[in-house]
């Protein structure tokens, strides 16, 4: 059996996945360790996992210190104040910890530089995590030389054998959370070779309770959900949808800060935190920020969307999930009560957005999820014994 | 860089920003030459395309905003405002 080591930003969107093929892995026999920023993550990553912690440095809390950067500006910042600060201070610790670790594989996410970086260099085979389709598309020129800016950056203060344009794509593949059906085929794609595998959930149990009893059977149902990062934002999204919707025959369910549920309509349940999973299949549409796993959660229930994309990838996904079919647009920052009311209306109207909802659902069911990622990395595991014991053994020597 | 922005021009590119929303808050949302794309009027570089083509129709074809703007790194097009486009548009139409 093998030893993995997973590394991912401290960030839900990006724990969530790996949690579920991690799960996998364990049931199989494998031994699952996990290398990211403890003190950032929480209580994201449960209790119980086999955790090297790394020192989170001068990088910040992304959903304290970015409340109020949106668009493009969030993207900057999400490199400039968040990743590449948690790679430079992460390359030297995460290095040791590989070595001591000593895994078969490294599981590494997109966006978590240093374990890329870390793995070129002691030549480890490893697998790209990507927990969102937004980052595999080549959508700007200028965005696509930043980027590469910034890698040659981090490359002059950790050189690895050769030059990489992109190190963060791993040469032995990379696992994407999403299908080719959501992602359309607009954009040219970052080359390497892509695994998709749909969205993967992780098994754990609602962490949270929920008025179960209260969900109104005879009434459409919808989930109001900005994630984690963006919940706490601005009142002002969630006062317009409460404006919108307090007198509409719709039971709405919204995560929010805990002064909003303090004045929730009648038909409101209001929650700082609620299991989202558990909760959509008796939900009827989503009203969402565009994060990619929220959208991929609800398009595997076969359900339709408002998207009112914030930040970061947000725009992107939005784009993909609108293009498809499946999904309305609503200006977050902006969005009046009377259009906020009309666009609900459509949601619940326009049979044609389900309709594409649920092919989209299909083509995820077509997919493995956590199980076909974790045959793929069995798959990676042979091909290591390939290469033989001999020229492993040298990387730690 | 025209030290003052024609008035005539900028109205023109606030219709057309206007018209290429087209949503109810910004029929009466206030918009100067600084007014900024991404902060202000929450305009995603996606959705850029729209707006440019709309000006492109009204000030013909050698105003290539697209082309203008693969030309700005990052920084630059975050700080895009009102009033850069204006300008641009107004340099452009009198190249034409």
């Amino acid at each position: 059996m093998a030893k993995i080591l997973m590394t991912v930003p401290p960030l839900a969107g990006h724990i969530n996945p790996a949690l579920a093929v991690a799960a996998q892995l364990k049931a199989r026999g494998h031994t699952v360790e996990w290398a990211l920023h403890g003190a950032l993550a929480g209580d994201k990553l449960p209790a119980g996992e086999k955790l090297y912690s790394l020192p989170a440095g001068d990088a910040l809390n992304l959903a304290e210190s970015s409340r109020e950067v949106r668009g493009l500006e969030s993207v900057r910042f999400f490199y400039d104040d968040f990743c590449l600060p948690l790679a430079r201070g992460s390359l030297a610790p995460l290095e040791k910890i590989v070595r001591q670790c000593a895994p078969d594989l490294i599981f590494c996410d997109h966006q978590m530089l240093a374990g890329a970086m870390v793995a070129r260099k002691l030549n480890i085979p490893w697998l790209t995590s990507i927990t969102t389709s937004a980052s595999i598309l080549k959508m700007s020129p200028m965005l696509d030389d930043w980027i590469a800016e910034k890698f040659l950056e981090l490359q002059t203060l950790y050189p690895l054998p050769a030059l990489v344009e992109r190190p963060d794509f791993s040469p032995y593949g990379a696992i994407v959370f999403s299908s080719e059906q959501l992602l359309g085929d607009k954009f040219e794609r970052v080359p390497a070779t892509y695994h998709f595998v749909g969205p993967a959930y992780s098994g754990r149990a609602a962490v949270c309770d929920f008025p179960w009893h209260r969900l109104d059977h005879n009434k459409k149902k919808i989930l109001i959900s900005l994630g984690t990062v963006s919940r706490d934002r601005s009142a002002r999204f969630y006062e317009v949808m409460i404006a919108a919707l307090a007198d509409m025959d719709v039971q709405i369910v919204m995560v929010a800060p805990e002064e909003i549920a303090a004045r929730a309509p009648h038909n409101f349940i209001v929650q700082t935190r609620v299991p989202q999973v558990e909760l959509l299949p008796h939900m009827d549409a989503v009203i969402c920020h565009a994060g990619h796993n929220t959208v991929c959660e609800t398009l595997s229930f076969g359900l339709p969307l408002i998207v009112a994309p914030i930040r970061d990838d947000q725009p992107v996904i939005a784009r993909q999930v609108i293009d498809a079919g499946a999904a309305l647009f609503m200006r977050f920052g902006k969005v009046t009560a009377a259009t906020a009311r009309a666009t609900v209306a459509q949601l619940l109207g326009d049979a044609s957005l389900r309709r594409n909802a649920q092919r989209l659902a299909q083509s995820f069911q077509n997919l493995g999820g956590a199980t076909q990622a974790v045959n793929i990395i069995e798959q990676q595991l042979q091909n290591n014994n390939y290469i033989g014991k001999a020229e492993n053994a040298r990387v730690f020597c | 860089m025209p030290e003052t922005i024609n008035d005539a021009i900028l109205q023109q590119v606030i219709a057309a920003i206007r018209s290429a929303i087209a949503e109810d808050w910004v029929m009466d949302f206030a918009i100067d030459a600084d007014t900024s794309l991404n902060d202000d009027l929450e305009i995603e570089s996606i959705e850029f395309v729209a707006i440019a083509e709309a000006l492109q129709k009204l000030f013909g074809a050698q105003v290539d905003i697209i082309g203008w703007l693969s030309g700005k790194d990052i920084h630059e097009l975050i700080a895009l405002t009102v009033g850069d486009l204006a300008n641009f548009v107004e340099q452009g139409s009198e190249r034409g």
